[in-house]
């Protein structure tokens, strides 16, 4: 019983003395574990992600020869389909080229684009958060934008040296500039995530949307970025305004919801646009680069 | 075993227990004391002492509202308000870094061996190098032409558009704010748009910079992105002198209902700095567009910094207001001024009325030279105060502007001459190359005189001589009587109608000429200790020279009333599509029909073969009357270029005046110089009314 007792004792003086070491550790130390840490779960994380994508291989392996021919026309016809619209590109490219020379209109920011798969999803109710498998090893850098398709996911927050932590468009931590479709005069308007309730739908908020802005009849507005902070490209969709919560007025502004356009939960892989300069935001986020 | 005696703890004897017993009493008595004044404090000053200990540990903030909108006639907005991105530290988050900073000079003094230590000063120079250090990364990221190329970046340096000292932070402004608004956060940068004071960024780059710290500037940490409403005159300094501009206020009514639960008086009030009106409509109708503060209830910390938020309300927005005036109308009108330059290439002061003849309401009311609102809208800067005053834009040329009204009064003498019998409208007078009164010539402006003129004549080429006769066969105290019937004498836009005038009087743009107006008389030399009544200022009174003083705004009202064949035209800044078109104090003109149409056909021939030529609209008829009188300019003479009339001629629907203001070096006449603006004027009016539907004649 007294050896219990003591046993039980011991472990929380060694708790303590744990806490206090720790506590008193210099940061960089305490970084230097914590980088440590992550780096020793990463493989673990890459297991995860595999195992999935395996599981995924052998669901569709089992798929009847039937079910694999019709979906390989529908890829032929959308990959008709594509290659016309592509040779539509590339003339808009060249226009966009000779209208740019002609008014001298600064390059917009250029970008690595670096394919990841998703290795986790973190969706508790405080953060909204992916781990993707790719990391400083393959050129990942904090601040990049994370898309699918032409939609934005999120933007990187850490960078391990094989995985990278995404804070997704309904993370508190996410915050941009964006249009609203049938906004003629362009205004911007303030997106960022909101701390949804653990039962709850994850959304964003929409913000400083102008007095006079009127919803376009039918369709839900979309929300697009607007490609002025330097970080996002122009035109990407950051989802559709929740036309129910929209009556909202604060002062002279209005705010509503935003409804992601993909659901980020069932996301398998996304693009990581690393921004070939680097911007002024991603050294403040590396911190000691400041004196 | 124990002896049962050795347990008898109370005492046996009598004196013994007495003595306890007063002990106990004592005890009791000091209980019920104290007992009793808990429950005094408990039952009865609960209250007090509750509004004691809210007073002590909560704080009201006053959020300020936005203004109300002003549109033109037609719906477009005069004067809106805008987001205006703030960037702010917030202070109670920051007290880890200003201590360790502290510490670190601290150490840094210690190490010089210092005499003597002002920690006051230290702590002091730890927070402005704390908040300096974030105002160096917050410009890093918005400053767009700053490059990252360098594995180090160096904080922001400031370009040459910065006035020095833009990007420091001003220990000035930091101490206020410590000792006034502790609790708030500190403003590093006022205006994300307008990141250099007053510097107009451009609506782009504006944007860019408000884009960029949202998207690249950490979203957690002590500094904060805050929006609020600002005033913004779409149009710059379009009719600046009619909306007039906002300055700062901590005055601002809160939301009463709202905030009737909570004792307001007893708690500390913190208000954040709101607006009100200044100048021109945003200072006569503030009352109106101003609307009501929001409020948010906070318990504080014993620092003093704000801790939990209570309660709030947000604020109620003002009320809109319509304007009289047409935007496109509005526009012509100072562009048209702004082409009429001094021979360095400088607009000349100038001032242009439009009204509406049968409701008096202003389509455009314009002074030259103007400012920017925009630029005032902030903080008002002493280089933005010197430029207006210097440039005399300060004074609104339309309504404050004293002038004698030169040739355009002459109608009024020939109005006056006619009700007096003395002179009839085809009475032909000779006019020579002058007119002599009291021994003294009077010239005509043409040297070798117009010969036989008539009314119809008279007003064609606007003839001297023609006028002295009138003028002196009437006599002063006729001319001054048709002057003052016509309201020449009185305040313009005094009111009791409008938007939530409720009754009482108020001017409808502030400060409008009132107390110097003058239609002189005998009386009036007298009080101005000039000496007796002479015929030749009859003479000068005649031609609207001498001591007679009016705005252009009056002028602008006579010729609508002209127009309208009464006496009388209220003008109205304010847009009210129900409006009468019956004016206060009006009277039917008093003159025949004969008499109306040579006064009619007089001002026609004006433009159409006269001094008015420049004003000629192919297929508008256009009724108008030019003047060019004199005034001194810094001890000599110089001109002033007056034109005053009507449009269409035979079914007026805007009546106009518009004047320039000549200098010393600058050759300016009625005729020439304010002829080109009345052309554009018109023409724009109508353009305009031909657009809605209401096309003039042509």
């Amino acid at each position: 019983m007294d050896q219990n007792r003591q046993g039980a004792r011991a472990s929380y003086v060694v708790l303590a003395a744990f806490v206090a070491v720790w506590v008193l550790l210099p940061s960089a130390v305490r970084r230097f574990n914590r980088e440590a840490f992550v780096e020793f779960q990463a493989p673990a994380l890459h297991l995860l992600g595999r195992s999935r994508d395996l599981a995924t291989f052998f669901e569709k392996k089992s798929r009847s020869a039937e079910e694999l021919a019709a979906a390989g026309r529908d890829l032929a016809r959308i990959n008709a389909a594509l290659e016309l619209k592509l040779k539509t590109m590339e003339d808009l490219r060249r226009e966009n080229l000779r209208l740019r020379e002609l008014t001298r209109y600064n390059v917009p920011a250029e970008y690595l684009s670096v394919v990841a798969r998703v290795a986790t999803r973190d969706s508790s109710s405080w953060w909204q958060r992916i781990v993707i498998r790719k990391g400083r090893n393959d050129g990942i850098r904090p601040g990049a934008p994370v898309i699918f398709g032409d939609t934005v996911v999120g933007r990187v927050t850490a960078v391990h040296l094989t995985t990278s932590e995404v804070d997704l468009v309904t993370s508190p931590g996410f915050r941009c500039t964006a249009y609203l479709e049938g906004d003629d005069q362009n205004r911007i308007v303030l997106v960022n995530g909101v701390a949804a309730n653990s039962l709850g739908a994850a959304k964003a908020r929409v913000s400083v949307i102008p007095y006079d802005y009127l919803l376009p009849a039918g369709t839900p507005a979309r929300v697009t970025t607007t490609g002025m902070g330097g970080v996002f490209p122009s035109g990407l969709t950051l989802g559709y305004l929740d036309g129910g919560a929209y009556a909202t007025q604060v002062g002279n502004f209005k705010e509503s919801l935003l409804v992601p356009s993909r659901d980020l939960y069932n996301l398998q892989e996304v693009s990581v646009l690393v921004p070939i300069h680097q911007t002024p935001g991603e050294a403040l986020m590396q911190g000691d680069q400041f004196q | 075993m124990r002896d049962p005696e050795d347990t008898k703890v109370l005492p046996s004897t009598p004196v013994e227990r007495l003595r306890l017993y007063a002990v106990f009493g004592i005890f009791a008595l000091g209980f019920l004391y104290v007992a009793g004044g808990l429950a005094y404090r408990q039952l009865v000053q609960t209250g007090d002492l509750k509004e004691q200990s809210d007073s002590q540990s909560r704080r009201v903030i006053l959020r300020p509202p936005a203004r109300g909108r002003i549109y033109d006639r037609n719906g477009f907005v005069l004067v809106d308000n805008r987001a205006r991105w703030s960037i702010k530290a917030d202070l109670a988050a920051l007290q880890k870094e200003f201590r360790a900073e502290y510490l670190r000079l601290l150490a840094a003094e210690r190490a010089r061996q210092a005499v003597q230590i002002d920690t006051e000063r230290v702590m002091e120079l730890a927070r402005v190098n704390v908040l300096q250090g974030w105002l160096n990364k917050v410009w890093f990221v918005i400053d767009e032409n700053q490059r990252t190329t360098t594995k180090r970046p160096m904080p922001a340096k400031a370009t040459p558009l910065d006035p020095p000292g833009e990007r420091k932070v001003n220990i000035e402004d930091l101490r206020k704010h410590l000792r006034e608004r502790r609790a708030m956060p500190f403003t590093l940068v006022r205006d994300l748009a307008f990141p250099v004071a007053n510097v107009p960024a451009g609506p782009e780059e504006g944007v860019k910079a408000v884009a960029r710290f949202i998207e690249q500037f950490p979203v957690d940490g002590p500094i904060r992105l805050e929006s609020d409403i600002i005033r913004t005159y779409p149009y710059g300094g379009m009719a600046a002198h009619v909306l007039g501009y906002v300055k700062d206020s901590d005055d601002l009514p809160p939301n009463v209902e709202d905030i009737a639960e909570i004792r307001l008086e007893s708690l500390q009030k913190l208000r954040q700095t709101g607006k009100t009106g200044a100048a021109g409509v945003e200072l006569s109708f503030d009352h109106v567009l101003k609307g009501l503060s929001g409020w948010e209830l906070w318990t504080k910390t014993s620092s003093g910094y704000n801790q939990t938020r209570l309660k709030y309300s947000e604020p109620v927005q003002g009320s809109n207001i319509v304007l009289s005036l047409d935007l496109r109308i509005q526009r012509a009108t100072e562009q048209a001024l702004a082409e009429i330059k001094d021979p360095q290439g400088v607009p000349l002061p100038a001032a242009a009325v439009m009204l509406d003849v049968h409701t008096g309401e202003i389509l455009s009311l314009a002074s030259q030279p103007t400012f920017d609102p925009n630029r005032l809208a902030g903080r008002i800067t002493a280089a933005d105060y010197d430029e207006v005053e210097q440039a005399g834009a300060w004074l609104n040329r339309a309504t404050q502007g004293l002038y004698p009204p030169g040739s355009t009064f002459k109608i009024v003498t020939a109005l006056a001459g006619m009700r007096k019998k003395v002179v009839d409208w085809d009475d032909i007078l000779e006019c020579g190359a002058s007119y002599r009164v009291g021994g003294r010539d009077f010239p005509e402006h043409e040297p070798v005189g117009y010969g036989e003129v008539d009314l119809d004549k008279m007003l064609a080429i606007s003839s001297n001589v023609w006028n002295y006769q009138v003028g002196l066969r009437a006599g002063p105290e006729a001319l001054a009587a048709e002057a003052r019937r016509f309201g020449l004498e009185s305040p313009l836009l005094e009111t009791t109608d409008g938007p939530d005038a409720q009754g009482r009087s108020y001017t409808e743009l502030p400060y409008a000429a009132a107390r110097g107006l003058v239609v002189p008389d005998r009386e009036y030399k007298l009080r101005i200790k000039a000496g007796p009544w002479q015929d030749g200022d009859t003479a000068n009174f005649s031609i609207g020279q001498g001591y007679l003083l009016t705005t252009p705004l009056h002028m602008a009202a006579f010729s609508a009333s002209l127009a309208r064949g009464e006496t009388r035209t209220a003008p109205t800044i304010i847009h009210d599509p129900s409006r009468s078109g019956i004016h206060a104090g009006s009277s039917p003109i008093g003159l025949s029909q004969a008499q109306l149409e040579a006064i009619r056909g007089g001002l026609v021939r004006c433009v159409e073969e006269g001094t008015g030529r420049s004003a000629r609209i192919q297929g508008l008829p256009v009724a108008a009357k030019t003047g060019t009188s004199e005034y001194f300019k810094k001890g000599e003479k110089a001109h002033l270029a007056w034109m005053i009339g009507y449009a269409p001629a035979d079914r007026p629907v805007v009546a106009f005046c518009v004047l320039v203001e000549g200098q010393i070096d600058t050759n300016t006449w009625g005729g020439k110089t304010a002829g080109p603006v009345v052309k554009q004027m018109l023409q724009a009016w109508a353009d305009t009314a031909e657009k809605s539907g209401q096309a003039p004649p042509r």
